[in-house]
């Protein structure tokens, strides 16, 4: 199966401290990866590597075969990325944020479309500073969306919507999974991983400790549920022991 | 171009909605012309003058929007772009976040020139303001003080690490020079110390710049003002082309 997300050997550091060390990442095309990690692990830093947005000290990445900050301009018409922090322009409103967004691409797709799959379409006129944290998100990931793409990143992906947006958002990804979309995405909500992830990293530290699929997460550790299995990798007490 | 159109619509859209430039580059000048107006008439602007002092100070009162929408508008949403991470979402797409700032440049620079425009309206309707026949030398002129001043805006945008020394670094520069340099106190009233003062802020040259051309006035005495602008347009760009940051 064609790789969509490849990245080997990937370490970036700030001065002393590894933020991501050796990371390897593969994606077959209509597959979703999941990055997992406590706060600060370096998810974002990795994600940012990926996409180019940030220098890495040493490793290759490849999206769709290309390198992001060589081949920028034809890799990202392919390409939709929701950030973990939103950015927009003060008194913006949502139709014209889609609309700029929009005429950024080719082939865009409709954005009213997106907007009214993902409970937005009210929403239009609404200066984006005016709408709640969900749907600020929501509005976040029918961005990424709108380029058509063949991935997506997403950097967590639901924080701050309630349960039933949530579930709203993993039919809309799992039906674009089912066309084809390639989709990396961060999270800290681990029943969401188990129901959207085909396969997992779990970065310590900057570190990955574990790669492979959710059940095998699960029947490497001593638990029964994906949650105590993910904290028992996570442990930070679990690590001083063994260094001990 | 579509990118570039719908850019366009949305910044000067907010620019509009964001009021700083409709105030301080569309109102302000208009207001000073009708200020010099009400208090200068149609008087001379010396003793046997052939122009009047009203239009002597057309020149520098055009400035002000060069100068409101150069070293505030422009540095700002700079600043303000860079600190809000919208240049960094850019690098994402296809579409460079030069282009933003393209468009910021574009938006301010029509600021400025509907200004020019309703300023020399005001002007010749209501008080009989007259320009010399060289029109040509004189939007020669106002191209080259607008794009120094724009490059001063840009270096400080540049160079500046966040939005507080962005907007501190806009205010040294944008409030002395509005009031120092003629733009809105005309050179011509300053005691000669304060002249003296004035001669050395970039904008006074612009502004003799500006005079000498709208007033027809013989090219020779302007050669000095002239370098000056081409000097500081050429430096400050750069300046902001090497120290450049998209984060």
């Amino acid at each position: 199966m064609e790789t969509a997300i490849k990245v080997e050997n990937l370490c970036k550091s700030y001065g002393s401290i590894n933020a991501v060390s050796n990371v390897n990442i593969s994606v077959d095309r209509g597959k979703v990866y999941g990055l997992l990690g406590a706060n600060g692990a370096g998810k974002t830093t990795t994600i940012e590597c990926i996409l180019g947005t940030k220098n890495f000290d040493s490793g290759t990445v490849l999206i769709l075969g290309m390198n992001p900050q060589k081949e920028r301009k034809v890799l990202f018409e392919r390409v939709g990325v929701q950030f973990q922090e939103s950015h927009y322009q003060e008194k913006i409103t949502v139709a014209e944020l889609c609309n700029v967004t929009q005429s950024l691409y080719k082939n865009p797709l409709d954005y009213t479309e997106l907007l009214k799959q993902f409970g937005l379409f009210d929403k239009l006129k609404s200066p984006v500073n005016e709408l709640s944290g969900g749907q600020k998100q929501r509005m976040f990931i029918v961005l990424a969306l709108i380029p058509n793409p063949e991935v997506v990143f997403l950097d967590e992906l639901t924080t701050g919507l309630d349960s039933r947006a949530r579930r709203d958002v993993w039919k809309c990804l799992s039906n674009l999974k089912a066309k084809g979309l390639t989709i990396l995405l961060t999270s800290h909500f681990m029943d969401e991983v188990e129901a959207l992830c085909d396969k997992i990293c779990i970065l310590k530290k900057g570190t990955p400790i574990f790669y492979g699929t959710v059940g095998e997460a699960i029947s490497c550790s001593p638990f029964e549920k994906f949650e105590d299995a993910y904290l028992w990798y996570t442990d930070e007490e679990g690590s001083e022991n063994e260094s001990v | 171009m579509k990118a570039f159109n719908t850019m366009f619509k949305t910044e000067l859209k907010l620019a509009i909605r964001g009021m700083d430039m409709v105030i301080f580059a569309i109102a302000l000048p208009v207001i000073v012309m009708v200020i010099l107006g009400v208090i200068y008439g149609n008087q001379p602007a010396f003793e046997g003058a052939s122009y009047s002092f009203l239009t002597q100070s057309f020149g520098a009162v055009v400035t002000i929007a060069i100068s409101a929408s150069g070293m505030m508008g422009l540095p700002l949403v700079v600043a303000d772009y860079r600190n809000k991470k919208i240049l960094k979402r850019f690098k994402v797409t296809p579409v460079s976040p030069m282009l933003i700032l393209f468009v910021q440049v574009i938006v301010n620079m029509l600021m400025s020139i509907v200004s020019l425009l309703l300023v020399f309206a005001v002007g010749a309707l209501l008080f009989d303001l007259r320009l010399g026949d060289n029109w040509f030398a004189f939007l020669g002129a106002y191209f080259l003080v607008l794009l120094s001043i724009y490059s001063i805006g840009m270096m400080v945008g540049a160079v500046s690490p966040n939005i507080k020394t962005s907007n501190l670094l806009c205010s040294i520069l944008y409030f002395p020079m509005l009031i120092f340099s003629g733009a809105t106190l005309p050179y011509e009233v300053m005691p000669t110390v304060l002249q003296k003062i004035s001669d050395i802020l970039p904008l006074t040259q612009g502004i003799k710049l500006l005079k000498a051309t709208s007033l027809g006035l013989p090219s020779g005495d302007i050669l000095f003002s002239l370098i000056i602008m081409i000097l500081i347009a050429g430096f400050c760009a750069c300046i902001s082309i090497k120290f450049f940051r998209w984060e």
